[in-house]
C-alpha cells in the first residue's frame, strides 16, 4: 500500500512486464492443450502442405506464368498461418472467453486490460512465428523451395499482417452474437474468403475473382507473402499495395473493435436461469 | 469506516430504470445479502460496485473509492475477489494452473495450497478444469475468487443451479472465509441462502430496498404474529381459546396470533383437564419467505435448486 511515488512507478512498471510475461505463458499452455485448436492452426497448415507436396506440388501452373505448384503453396501456408493464428482462432477464442464470463472476470481482476489484450496478440504472434517457421523448413528440406528471396520483405509483411488480422480478429468477434456461432460463422466465413483469394489454386491476376477478392484482406496476405518469398521477373519484391490495404482493413477493424468491446457475454447462457443482467444480455437473448 | 457505503445510487438502461433509489451500508467484516426477485436490480448493484458499470446518481464508495474513478480501480481490483453469476473458469488448465495464474496478478495472494485446501480441491489439483464436476467447478470459480485474500468478496447469486449439496458445500467455503474477517456481498433469490450466510439482508424489488435487517428480524418476523396449527378428534368439544380459530374439515384448527403464550397455555391445561389428544401441534414464526413474499408481492421465480426454469 505504501509506495513510494518514484520507485513505485518503476517497481510497478517492471511488475506489469513480468506480469505480461506469465500471462503470455498461461496463453501458450491454454492454446497447445486444447486440442482442437492446435490442430486446426498449426497441424492444419504442416499436414495441407505436406498432402499437396506430396501430390500435385511438382506441377506447373500456367497461373503462376509456369511456376511450381509447391512454391506457391510454400508462401500461401505461410499466409495462412498468419491468419488462422491471428484471425480465425482469436476470433474464436475472444467470443468463447466473452461469452463464457471469462472477459468479465479478468476485466475485475486486478490485470490491466492493455496486459491482456497484448498477451492475447503476442500469444497470436507466437503461434504464427512457429507455422512460419514450420512452413519454410518443410518447403526448403522437403520440398526444395528456397528460403524467401527478399526475408526483411517478408518480415514487414509478416509483421503488418500479423497487426492487421489481429486487428480484424478483435473487430470480427464484436460482430459475433454467441458462443454457439461464433467458431461456425468465423471458420466459414475465413475459408470461403481463402478460396475466393486463391490459397488453394493460383489466381490468375487478370481473373474476375482475382479483382473481386483484392478488395478483401486475405488475397493481398497471400499476394504480399509471395511476392516477398518468390522472384519474379517485373515484379517487386516489396508488396507496398498490398501492405496498404492490408494495413486500412486493419485500422478500420480496430476501430470497430474500439466501439463495440464488451466485456460482458452478450448472450445469457441458456443452462442457468438467467434475467435482465445489464445492457447487452437483456436486449439481445436469443429468441427459440 | 464501512467497507461499502451506498447512498441515493440509481441506474438506468435504454429508459428502463433498473436501479430507481438505493441506500445502504456494509460494515467490515459483515455478510450482506441482497436478497430479490429476477429483474429487481441486484446484479446492477453489484456490478456498479465493482466498478464494472458506471452509475447514473448517487454515492457510492467500497473500501474507501470511488469504483467508477479509473485512476484507482486497480487499487481497488485488488483488495476485492468476484464470483460471477456464471461460471468462469477456463477448461484446458489445471486447477493449480488456473489458480496459479489468478494468485499472480494480486499483490498479496493466498497460498494455492491453501486455496485448494479451502475450497475442497486438493485432490483435483492436477485434473483438467474440464473434468470436475459442476459443482467441482464452481468451487473453483469460488477459489479464484478468493485466491487474493481479499478484504472485500462479491457473490453474485453463487449457488443459482447448484443441487443441495453443493449449495451446502459452497456456503461452508464462504463461512470458511467469512470466519477469517472477510466482508462479503452477496445476492440470492433463495431464502435459505440469505438466512443462511448472512449477517444483515436487504430486500430490493422494482430496484428499491423495502425492507432491510437481520435475517431473524427482517418485516418484524421475531415480533409478529405466530400460525398454531393442530387437529382434534371428533369427539372432542371445541377448546376455549383467548382468540378465533380457523377450524376446517376433519378437525383442523388454524390461529394467526400475537398471544401465542396464552393460547399455548389454554390448550394444552385445556387437552391435559379433558384428556383429549391434541394431534400434529406446531407453533410457526412467519418464515424469512413469508416476509418476503409480503414485500415484494411476488414469489422469487427461479426457485427450483435445478435451476432449469428460465424465463423467456
Amino acid at each position: 500500500m505504501t509506495r513510494g511515488p518514484a520507485t513505485g512507478g518503476h517497481t510497478r512498471a517492471m511488475g506489469d512486464v513480468v506480469l505480461m510475461a506469465r500471462q503470455v505463458y498461461y496463453e501458450q499452455l491454454n492454446f497447445w492443450l486444447n486440442p482442437i485448436g492446435a490442430v486446426f492452426t498449426v497441424g492444419f497448415s504442416v499436414i495441407f502442405l505436406l498432402l499437396v507436396g506430396s501430390s500435385a506440388g511438382h506441377q506447373r501452373s500456367s497461373a503462376l506464368g509456369g511456376g511450381l505448384l509447391i512454391s506457391y503453396y510454400v508462401p500461401g501456408f505461410i499466409a495462412y498461418g498468419v491468419m488462422a493464428a491471428c484471425f480465425n482462432s482469436l476470433t474464436i477464442n475472444l467470443v468463447v472467453r466473452r461469452e463464457m464470463g471469462l472477459l468479465k472476470r479478468v476485466r475485475l481482476s486486478p490485470l490491466p486490460a492493455w496486459a491482456m489484450m497484448a498477451a492475447v496478440s503476442a500469444n497470436a504472434l507466437i503461434i504464427s512465428v512457429v507455422q512460419v517457421v514450420l512452413v519454410l523448413l518443410i518447403g526448403r528440406f522437403g520440398y526444395g523451395v528456397p528460403f524467401p528471396h527478399n526475408l526483411l520483405a517478408l518480415v514487414v509483411v509478416l509483421v503488418v499482417g500479423a497487426a492487421s488480422f489481429t486487428a480484424l480478429g478483435l473487430g470480427t468477434s464484436t460482430l459475433v452474437p454467441n458462443q454457439e456461432a461464433g467458431a461456425p460463422i468465423t471458420s466459414v466465413v475465413f475459408f470461403v474468403l481463402l478460396f475466393l483469394s486463391g490459397l488453394w489454386f493460383p489466381l490468375a491476376a487478370s481473373s474476375g475473382l482475382a479483382k473481386f477478392s483484392s478488395y478483401l484482406p486475405v488475397r493481398h496476405m497471400i499476394v504480399a507473402v509471395y511476392d516477398a518469398s518468390i522472384a519474379q521477373k517485373g515484379v517487386s519484391s516489396w508488396p507496398w499495395h498490398d501492405l496498404v490495404v492490408m494495413a486500412a482493413w486493419g485500422v478500420v477493424a480496430a476501430a470497430v473493435a474500439a466501439r463495440r468491446w464488451s466485456w460482458a457475454p452478450r448472450q445469457a447462457r441458456s443452462g442457468r436461469g438467467r434475467r435482465l443482467s445489464g445492457t447487452g444480455a437483456a436486449g439481445r437473448r436469443r429468441s427459440q | 469506516m464501512p467497507a461499502v457505503v451506498v447512498e441515493h445510487l440509481a441506474k438506468s438502461y435504454e429508459g428502463n430504470q433498473a436501479v430507481e433509489d438505493v441506500t445502504f451500508e456494509v460494515a467490515e467484516g459483515e455478510v450482506f445479502a441482497l436478497l430479490g426477485p429476477n429483474g429487481a436490480g441486484k446484479t446492477t448493484v453489484i456490478e456498479i460496485l465493482e466498478g464494472f458499470r458506471r452509475r447514473d446518481r448517487g454515492r457510492v464508495e467500497v473500501l474507501g473509492y470511488d469504483p467508477a474513478n479509473q485512476g484507482t480501480s486497480r487499487e481497488l481490483r485488488e483488495h476485492m475477489g468476484v464470483v460471477l453469476q456464471e461460471l468462469a473458469v477456463e477448461p484446458f488448465l489445471s486447477v493449480r494452473q488456473a489458480l496459479t495464474r489468478n494468485a499472480g496478478y494480486y499483490p498479496n495472494p493466498r497460498p494455492v495450497d491453501e486455496v485448494l485446501e479451502l475450497v475442497g480441491l486438493s485432490e483435483k489439483s492436477d485434473d483438467r478444469v474440464k473434468s470436475l464436476s459442476g459443482g467441482q467447478q464452481r468451487r473453483l470459480d469460488l477459489g479464484l475468487g478468493i485466491v487474493g485474500s481479499p478484504r472485500l468478496l462479491f457473490l453474485d447469486e453463487p449457488t443459482t443451479g447448484f443441487d443441495p449439496s453443493a449449495r451446502r458445500g459452497a456456503w461452508e467455503v464462504v463461512r470458511a472465509l467469512t470466519g477469517g474477517g472477510t466482508t462479503v456481498v452477496l445476492t440470492t433469490h433463495y431464502m435459505d441462502e440469505a438466512e443462511a450466510l448472512a449477517d444483515r439482508v436487504a430486500v430490493i424489488d422494482a430496484g428499491r430496498i423495502v425492507a432491510e435487517g437481520a435475517p431473524g428480524s427482517l418485516g418484524g418476523r421475531d415480533v409478529g404474529e405466530t400460525t398454531i396449527r393442530f387437529r382434534l378428534p371428533g369427539t372432542a368439544g371445541a377448546p376455549p381459546l383467548p382468540v378465533d380459530a380457523r377450524v376446517s374439515g376433519g378437525g383442523a384448527f388454524e390461529i394467526k396470533t400475537d398471544r401465542e403464550v396464552e393460547v399455548l397455555a389454554a390448550l394444552t391445561n385445556w387437552a391435559l383437564r379433558e384428556q383429549v389428544d391434541v394431534v400434529g401441534l406446531t407453533v410457526e414464526r412467519l418464515t424469512l419467505e413469508d416476509v418476503y413474499l409480503r414485500l415484494t408481492g411476488h414469489a422469487p421465480d427461479a426457485g427450483d435448486p435445478s435451476g432449469a426454469a428460465e424465463r423467456q
